[in-house]
């Protein structure tokens, strides 16, 4: 039961910058995903609060002490390799018991706690087995047992989902949720996948080009994203951005969108009201948001249709605008080719300074 | 109706139960004419061999091989080599040469292998510096250790450094030290190859579960002895086997430094077939003397390929 806490972490690979000015602190007993597309980072990340790569700027601390000095096998670092990386010429009790014995455990001991952590993870019938050829779901229950047996402070998990088929992945996540609510241990959870996070964390850290961009609660990521990067990222498909200026009218301020139309008045936070517009902005929706409206001012053209079942996905889009609108399928759905007409609710509406991509106003 | 029609039209899209067997029979007669090259390259000299280990023919009788049963002795030959005691002290000698130079050249190798695993500066040069030796032919390495070993030669320099007077060891002639010299040169020429075989096992090794391993708190020694040498198993069961086989047949190097002596000193049962082939010329006899050789030849990679698939089924 640990609290981390990164401060201006950074590291360079010679002239390339893995990861810079990383702020982060993460609470006892939280789960933190690390989310972002390969190469942002959050695996140098991950390996430097490990002990497996050395941080080049800045400072990790465990509850308040620095462990930049503390070689890898002290660091008291539970960690989960995306393959799992089981000692498959071991049995699984010589797996659980091999950190054990690594520190000196005496036997009785390590044998109550090996039996105790089997125990508590269903792997009692298989103590004998070797590990070599065992399935998915228990390797990976097998690689969470041998740190936990340990006790760690803290427990990382790199992308332990990304080498199992999808149909099993929904399993495995409940499965790990489950794990995590049993040790209330401090975990951070490397993924690319955001299913993975959303469904998991208690907070997501977005990352991408070896930044930080926005950290917070699975919905306040989804519903305010502070960069217009998290803003695509985040959501399948992610938020609709179109450029715009803004223009006044006698209902107050509004998006004018070219061809595409022009917004409903602004339902502007008091905060961007008073920071002031610039004359160009992004506007951001979520293709959820896009309400079928035979008398709505915004309209596109229908490109493709996509059906995924219960919902079907418009992509809509011309003279460089591209859009995507997420529908039910009880509505009367148009074809390609039609302009389809709808509106936003203003206060579902984010705005985005074209220039530093950061959202404008922060909450709306 | 309709899942009857179903049914039939499955059984037409599955091979047939002759066309299987007419696939087999037709890939058989394909395949016979290199199959029989196979058994005959392989298995040809083999069963020469054991008809010649029965006769007591030799290339002076004038009459061709095929013919030799014309001096037909049953295994009078085997019985002969079973009191041999030329023989069992080849063999001996041969065994000796094997349990020092094996498991000097696998620690030597393995030391190397765990040097090199890591990055260090100039790793690339003294990698290429270590390989040389195994490049060396090996008749020329025996001439090479066969100056170095000479009375007056480096070694007894580099000794007489070390001590008061003079050192002057008749290394290649005094016959309980030329096996020595003999020993040395085979591991100076062949740990290099020991090294590469056991430095690519050791790559191989995955980086992750060693990571693990420190990460759940183990030591070097630990991570070592529990990690790395257990996922090597296989590559240390075919080096030790390719070296413990190739002693067996150690010939070019020795008979260039000692030519076996002094007297058989140091004459390994490659050397005593030589001398018996080509001084003596009883070649039914050599033809029994070699087929034992690869009887125990054979035990030997029976046992390791059986380690090896056993290693295998662990991972």
């Amino acid at each position: 039961m640990t609290q981390i806490a990164l401060s201006n972490l950074g590291k360079k690979f010679g002239s390339f910058t893995a990861l810079a000015q990383m702020n982060l602190t993460i609470g006892d007993g939280e789960f933190v995903a690390l989310l972002g597309p390969s190469g942002c980072g959050k695996s140098t990340t991950m390996n430097m609060i490990a002990g497996m790569v050395d941080p080049t700027e800045g400072d990790i601390r465990f509850d308040d002490r620095s462990i930049l000095d503390v070689p890898m096998s002290r660091r008291g670092v539970g960690f989960v390799f995306q393959n799992y990386a089981i000692f498959t010429h071991m049995s699984v009790r010589e797996n659980l018991a091999y950190g054990l014995r690594a520190q000196g455990v005496s036997a009785s001991e390590r044998n109550r706690r090996v039996n105790a952590m089997a125990d508590l993870l269903q792997l009692t019938p298989m103590l004998d087995r070797r590990a070599a050829g065992l399935s998915v779901n228990i390797l990976q229950r097998l690689a969470i047992g041998r740190s936990a047996v340990v006790e760690p402070a803290i427990f990382l998990l790199d992308e332990p989902l990304s080498n199992v088929d999808a149909a099993f992945r929904s399993v495995m996540r409940s499965e790990l949720k489950a794990l995590q609510r049993q040790f209330s241990q401090t975990l951070v959870y490397v993924t690319h996948d955001q299913l993975e996070a959303m469904t998991m964390a208690d907070r997501i850290a977005v990352m991408d080009h070896g930044k930080l961009l926005q950290v917070g609660t699975p919905l306040e990521i989804y519903n305010n994203p502070q960069d217009v990067f998290v803003a695509r990222f985040i959501g399948s498909p992610g938020m609709n951005i179109l450029e715009g200026t803004i223009a006044s009218s006698d209902e107050g301020k509004l998006v004018d969108l070219a061809s595409a139309g022009r917004s409903a008045p602004l339902a502007l936070s008091d905060r961007a009201a008073s920071q002031g517009l610039p004359e160009k902005v992004l506007f951001g929706f979520r293709p959820e948001q896009v309400n079928p409206d035979p008398n709505g001012i915004m309209a596109l053209p229908v490109n493709f249709v996509e059906r995924i079942g219960a919902r079907t996905i418009l992509h809509l889009g011309g003279d460089g605008i591209e859009a995507k609108a997420v529908l039910d399928n009880q509505i009367a759905m148009p074809s390609i080719g039609d302009i389809l007409r709808f509106s936003i609710d203003p206060k579902m509406v984010r705005l985005f300074d074209p220039v530093s991509g950061i959202a404008i106003g922060g909450d709306i | 109706m309709n899942g009857v029609s179903v049914k039939k039209a499955d059984i037409a899209v599955l091979p047939q139960d002759n066309a299987g067997s007419e696939e087999k029979r037709l890939g058989f007669w394909l395949t016979l004419p290199a199959q029989c090259l196979v058994l005959f390259i392989a298995v040809f000299p083999i069963l020469m061999q054991l008809y010649i280990s029965m006769t007591d023919w030799s290339p002076l009788d004038g009459i061709p091989w095929y013919r030799a049963y014309e001096l037909w002795i049953g295994f009078i030959n085997y019985t002969d080599l079973a009191s041999d005691s030329r023989f069992w002290a080849a063999m001996w000698r041969t065994f000796l040469v094997m349990i020092v130079c094996v498991p000097i050249q696998f620690l030597l190798g393995l030391g190397l292998a765990v040097l090199f695993v890591d990055e260090f500066p100039g790793k690339r040069w003294f990698y290429s510096t270590l390989l040389i030796p195994m490049m060396v032919v090996p008749a020329v390495a025996g001439y090479m250790f066969f100056l170095l070993f000479q009375s007056g030669g480096p070694v007894n320099d580099l000794l007489s450094l070390f001590s008061a007077s003079p050192v002057k060891i008749a290394w290649l002639s005094d016959p309980s030290l030329a096996l020595v010299a003999v020993m040395a040169a085979d591991i100076w020429q062949w740990t290099p190859l020991m090294f590469l075989i056991l430095l690519a096992g050791m790559i191989s090794v995955p980086q992750d579960q060693q990571m693990a391993a420190v990460l759940l708190g183990a030591s070097w020694g630990r991570r070592f002895f529990t990690i790395v040498l257990p996922r090597m198993k296989t590559i240390i069961i075919i080096a030790l086997a390719i070296r413990t086989i190739e002693i067996f047949k150690i010939f070019d190097t020795l008979y260039i430094m000692t030519g076996g002596g002094p007297g058989v000193a140091t004459e390994t049962i490659s050397v005593y077939i030589y001398k018996v082939t080509q001084q003596d010329l009883i070649w039914g006899y050599v033809a029994a003397i070699a087929l034992a050789i690869l009887i125990v030849l054979s035990v030997i990679s029976a046992i390791a390929i059986s380690k090896m698939s056993k290693g295998a089924n662990a991972r």
